[in-house]
């Protein structure tokens, strides 16, 4: 053993200096790969050449998620990106003129019958109904103008694979993967996506959204415990807010709605596309010029106002439920794009990646009371100032609240002892491999670019990151968890086994 | 008033830049050019003489090299009573180290240098991967072969596996879904098949460290492994060193490949459990009995037939339950395609609580669809092009290529199969994919399961046909007296508790004493068994010889014939006026089990370390209140109930892949100085099973060894 870790230390030096070097290899070698443009319309257009394979993919990162909602909108930004594949002016539909102008009309019913049934006042059941037999007959109207999923069925049929896209608190992010003969097809139809959008089905689709909002939050102990978790960490900031949205809002917002929000944040200069694969700048650059080009020219939304206050008191949040027990802590840190985030990446990956990771060591394998327990940070966003967090699923027969003692003493051990070199060199050395292997699927790094780009503002950051995790010190380590990890920066949630109540009547004749 | 103005600006600026730049305005004017090929090179494949297949691809755009050993045997071909054993062995080979490094020592070498060597086991294989930079392969390597080789399980690592696994199955009723998957599994193949089963306590209880060291012993051979890396290396130079670390190995028993088959599917109905914290029901429709191998003629129209009802947002399903109604977020299934075993039709949906009975309507509907609505022209297109025009994503990387090759030498499908894929998929015709809608899907066969809350229903599930309620509550096995001991959950005693020798004890002097019991050697029992059967109860007449301590020969006398079974340590088989056979491997150590749990055999070993026994405290067997006696015999668990005063055993309780076998012993006998059971009435999972009545029994009979041999093949 002693013999081992001899060896060890000697040998990281060596390692160090590979690693050092093909990260050097790496950024010069993606740089020779890929051009920027900024369109004239502010749109950045980002293409990294990788011809391993007769495909490409893409990603469109719009810089607007749910932090831009605001109470009475909640869930319209992922709802937007639902409506996306709806089609557009020529794409899903047999007549648009004549679906126009029925769509105005499913507008109109709706107001009214939404109107009538939140007055508090003037609450006519009769008149409400009467609004909602409306309602539904104007959308049956408008639905007889419908090509179903046509949108969809162009891509499939053109061979696209991984078709999809989601919405997080700080992006709505749209992606797939397609033959390499199919750039213009795929350039016309994203763009067109974001040119001519209809909002056809768009209240159909909001049941839809909202039975996603079923199956990931309400039918989930953990789903139910993270949207609690969160109301309770954040006052102030949207971050407290869930992206699939609020019950009410979910059930009440329009096309209407969705329309003003469209208009306001799909504007060019708040997007960015990126293209990896068997692509050629030269002539790709130019289609994507062609086609989003096109997009109308719009004001850069103005930078979120409202900022977390700092947190003066610990917060707590108990769900008793008829399932096992877990346990999550969070505290607040700062935006990704302060200094100390390299610190906080750094802390993580000690404190969770692999075995070594202190807290896998301390709770799972010596004292056997969590089956899993980590950390991790840029939750649930990473462009405003977020929360690092703690979970840990504690085994058989071990309450959640006997999680919070053990990984409170190894945030203990962060703010007392220096970090070994060992350990710190072992996380830089997986840092610079982590990036490497990141480094070939055209999918992921067209996320990586298109996410970098639109957070950092350059791509590169991408490639820098690891830079920045190897100047931390041991002291940087201690002064950030010191700063951070205290108790009147906590909001803790736990979910605590209720006593089991009896099924409900089974035989299914119970209504 | 924004978007109006939007959409003037819109209009202008595309009125402006039309002229200039000449972009189409639909889709359908977009011209596409063939799609440029990119040859991928094929792996290079090597066999070595002990029979271990080698595949080498080389791919140097990254300084990084990743491969791995795919073993056959997995947990398909376990012991229904050891279920868990694959995971628990998945985990513990690497995290248990190798005889010369601890699992924890391997972890902070490897993780020094951002490299991995990890172990896994899956359904029919086991597996050993590493991945490395480039720079480091010669440090690693050598612990990929250390892994491979010469793991240790040592105790620490498969204890923690093992609570790993008893938290993972505490858990496993608060995920909807999860439910839903493992019990639509057991509908479709039947709840005691290798493709449904799941561990318990009592089977991750039972598995031990000398398990692990058997199953290693058992499957990991060169003849057995198929070894594969891609990365940036020179072919040559691997071969070379792979040959160097895997040449001498000596070639161990071939495994089988054949899958297992087995598991009776339920009847078809309407099935439901209960589950309160949700707002959606997880639903599944789902027959057994059907799949299609991939090497099947049928598999490419099976294909396109799954990809006109679930693919994507084209599939007949998601535009109809999602799209049109509105009902669901996710919707999809089809009929399996596997490589070699069985397969199921299944589709899944979610839905609000309170449209249920509709969903399962709408979703009947299309499954009637499937059979009488036409698969039009457009619809057969949209399947086939959406298939052929992504396939190069089948190939889009050196590993894809590999990892396809690797699968393909794993179930002995020509080299060539992907080649051929796109050719046989075009061939596909409507007609085609009208017949094997018919052939592979029996909407009439189906069964609907419904995971949710039923008070919140749009109405009764009663409306779609009888209901069956589904009792998911998880048995306690064992793991709850261990958890009161003290130990972590999952881990069994380790040493007999002095209330426990005392009682066993008593029941020995109860029985005869321990010098009389010392000496039985054999007995012969004869009499008669009813048994609850599908069919109805059936009457068997039992003749049995047990010679101690391990072989049990057993012929049964039933209506449609004779039927002999024998069980020794080196082999079990069954024979009939049809031959004989190998018996499965689960009924095999079923039978093996009960030796081990036999009354004789059980007092003869009081003093064995193996065989361990724990007072358990006050329990009613029946009305009758008695001592509960927790035996690990060997690894076979049984608890005893055990009247304090007398020493005789009331009851026996025992786990069943059907649920608690609960055997009350209602009548006692003395032979020769030996007091054994005569008469015994059983129940399984709750139902009545069997009972039975020995007429004689005799001690020490004469027994010839033949009667423990397998007959010669007619």
């Amino acid at each position: 053993m002693k013999g081992a870790v001899r060896r060890l230390s000697t040998s990281f030096f060596l390692l160090l200096t590979i690693t050092a070097t093909l990260h050097a290899q790496d950024l010069a070698s993606a740089e020779k790969r890929t051009t920027v443009r900024k369109l004239d319309n502010g749109l950045t257009v980002i293409v990294m050449e990788r011809p391993e394979a007769p495909v490409f993919s893409f990603t469109t990162i719009v810089n607007t998620g749910s932090a831009q909602e605001v109470p009475g909108i909640t869930g319209l930004a992922h709802m937007f990106e639902h409506m996306a594949f709806k089609g557009t002016t020529k794409v899903g539909t047999s007549n648009y003129t004549a679906e126009s102008a029925a769509l105005d009309k499913v507008e109109e019913a709706y107001g009214a019958y939404d109107r009538a049934r939140r007055d508090p006042v003037n609450h006519d059941e009769a008149k409400i109904a009467e609004l909602d037999k409306a309602w539904k007959a104007s959308m049956d109207d408008a639905q007889k103008y419908v090509v179903p999923n046509e949108f969809s069925k162009i891509v499939d049929r053109a061979g696209a694979t991984g078709v999809n896209a989601f919405t997080n608190d700080d992006e709505t992010t749209y992606f797939y993967s397609m033959p390499s003969n199919r750039v213009e097809l795929w350039a016309y139809l994203d763009s067109e996506r974001f040119l001519h959008p209809v909002f056809r089905e768009f209240y159909k689709e909001r049941d839809v959204v909202y039975e996603e909002r079923r199956m990931r939050t309400e039918s989930t102990p953990i789903g139910r415990m993270i949207e609690q978790a969160l109301a309770a960490a954040f006052t102030a900031h949207p971050y407290g807010q869930p992206v699939v949205g609020w019950p009410s809002d979910l059930q009440s917002f329009s096309a209407t709605d969705a329309k003003a929000f469209f208009a306001k944040y799909y504007v060019p200069a708040n997007m960015v596309v990126a293209i990896v694969g068997d692509v050629k700048a030269s002539e790709v650059m130019p289609i994507v010029e062609k086609y989003f080009g096109r997009l109308p020219k719009g004001a850069k939304p103005d930078p979120l106002r409202t900022v977390e206050p700092q947190q003066t008191a610990e917060r707590s949040v108990i769900l008793r439920e008829m399932s096992q027990p877990v346990y999550f802590e969070a505290y607040h840190r700062p935006a990704e794009t302060d200094p100390d985030s390299a610190t906080f990446d750094a802390i993580e990956t000690l404190l969770s990646e692999g075995r070594t990771s202190r807290l896998y060591r301390s709770l799972v394998r010596d004292k056997k009371l969590a089956a899993v327990a980590a950390g991790f940070n840029g939750f649930p966003g990473r462009k405003y100032p977020n929360l690092f967090a703690f979970f840990a699923i504690p085994t058989a027969g071990h309450t959640a609240s006997e999680m919070a003692d053990p990984i409170h003493a190894e945030i203990e051990r962060l703010k007392t002892e220096d970090v070994t070199a060992d350990e710190l060199q072992s996380l830089k050395t997986r840092a610079k491999a982590g990036l490497l292997r990141q480094l070939d699927n055209n999918s992921g790094l067209a996320i990586q670019l298109a996410t970098y780009q639109t957070i950092f503002g350059d791509w590169r950051e991408l490639f820098h990151e690891v830079d920045k995790i190897d100047k931390v010190t041991p002291a940087d380590i201690r002064r950030v968890a010191s700063a951070t990890f205290v108790p009147t920066n906590r909001t803790t949630a736990m979910i605590e086994s209720a006593k089991k109540p009896t099924a409900s009547a089974p035989k299914g004749d119970t209504k | 008033m924004k978007s109006l103005r939007m959409h003037a600006i819109a209009a202008a600026v595309t009125l402006l830049t039309l002229p200039a730049f000449a972009q189409v305005s639909d889709y359908h004017d977009i011209k596409t050019q063939p799609l440029h090929q990119i040859q991928q090179p094929q792996p290079k494949r090597v066999q070595l003489a002990n029979g271990m297949v080698i595949f080498l691809m080389e791919d140097h755009e990254l300084p990084l090299i990743n491969g791995g050993a795919r073993i056959r045997g997995g947990a398909r071909d376990i012991a229904a009573e050891k279920t868990g054993l694959a995971g628990i062995y998945g985990s513990a080979w690497r995290t248990g180290g190798t005889e010369s490094k601890t699992g924890d020592e391997l972890d902070d070498f490897l993780e020094a240098r951002a490299a991995r060597v990890e172990t896994g086991a899956g359904d029919d294989s086991t597996n050993v991967s590493m991945s490395v930079l480039k720079g480091d392969f010669d440090t690693v390597f050598p612990i990929f072969v250390d892994v491979l080789q010469h793991p240790a399980f040592r105790q620490d690592k498969v204890d923690l596996a093992k609570t790993q696994s008893t938290t993972a199955i505490s858990r496993r009723n608060d995920d909807a879904k999860g439910i839903a998957d493992r019990e639509m599994s057991k509908l479709g193949f039947g709840a005691d098949s290798p493709y449904a089963r799941v561990p318990e306590y009592a089977t991750v209880n039972s598995v031990t460290r000398d398990d692990l060291v058997a199953f290693h012993k058992k499957y990991v051979h060169p003849n057995n492994i198929i070894l594969s890396f891609v990365g940036d290396f020179d072919s040559a130079a691997m071969e070379k060193k792979l040959r160097a670390a895997f040449g001498a190995w000596p070639k161990g028993p071939q495994a089988s490949t054949a899958a297992p088959t087995g598991g009776t599917p339920a009847r078809a109905g309407v099935y439901y459990v209960a589950k309160d914290d949700v707002t959606q029901s997880n639903i599944y429709v789902v027959h057994g009995g059907t799949g299609v191998l991939r090497n099947n003629p049928d598999f490419y129209a099976v294909s396109v037939m799954n990809e006109i009802l679930s693919g994507g947002f084209s599939g007949r399903l998601m535009n109809d339950i999602r799209t049109q109604r509105g009902l669901a977020y996710g919707v999809g299934g089809g009929v399996d395609a596997t490589f070699d075993r069985p397969g199921l039709f299944h589709i899944w949906m979610g839905t609000k609580s309170g449209s249920t009975v509709e969903a399962v309507n709408a979703l009947r509907v299309d499954l009637t669809d499937l059979q009488s609505k036409p698969f039009s022209a457009d619809e057969l297109a949209q399947a086939k092009e959406s298939i052929l025009n992504a396939y190069v994503f089948t190939a889009d990387s050196k590993a894809k290529v590999l990892s396809q090759r690797v699968t393909l030498e794993f179930y002995g499908y020509p080299a060539d199969y992907y080649q051929q894929y796109p050719a046989r998929l075009q061939a596909v015709t409507a007609d085609d994919v009208a017949r094997v809608a018919r052939k592979y899907v029996q909407p009439g066969q189906t069964s609907v399961l419904v995971v949710g809350k039923a008070k919140d229903f749009d109405k009764p599930l009663s409306t779609l046909g009888a209901v069956t309620t589904l009792d998911i509550t998880i048995p306690e096995g064992t793991a709850k007296a261990a958890t009161a001991g003290g130990t972590a959950a999952g881990s069994k005693p380790s040493t007999s508790s002095a209330e426990g020798v005392a009682l066993i004890k008593k029941v020995r002097d109860f029985v005869g004493g321990k010098a009389k019991i010392d000496a039985v050697q054999a007995t012969h029992s004869v009499g008669s068994v009813q048994a609850q059967t599908p069919q109805g109860p059936m009457e068997m007449d039992v003749d049995s010889v047990v010679k101690y301590p391990a072989s049990s020969r057993r012929v049964v006398k039933m209506p449609m014939g004779e039927m002999t079974m024998v069980s020794t340590p080196d082999a079990a088989f069954m024979s009939s006026s049809m031959g004989s056979q190998d018996m499965p491997g689960s009924q095999r150590t079923t039978m093996q089990n009960e030796m081990r749990a036999d009354i004789i055999n059980v007092l003869q070993n009081i003093d064995n370390p193996k065989y361990m026994f724990t007072a358990t405290g006050a329990e009613k067997a029946g009305t009758v209140d008695a001592q509960a006696l927790t035996i690990d015999a060997d690894g076979s668990a049984v608890k005893w109930l055990v009247d304090p005063s007398s020493g005789k055993i009331l009851r026996r309780i025992s786990q069943s892949p059907r649920g608690e076998s609960i055997t009350d012993l209602t009548e006692w006998k003395t032979f020769d100085g030996i007091t054994l059971p005569i008469s015994f009435t059983t129940t399984t999972g709750g139902q009545p099973s069997g009972s039975g009545k020995l007429t004689t029994i005799e001690i020490n009979p004469t027994v010839d060894p033949k009667m423990f041999e397998k007959p010669a093949a007619k």
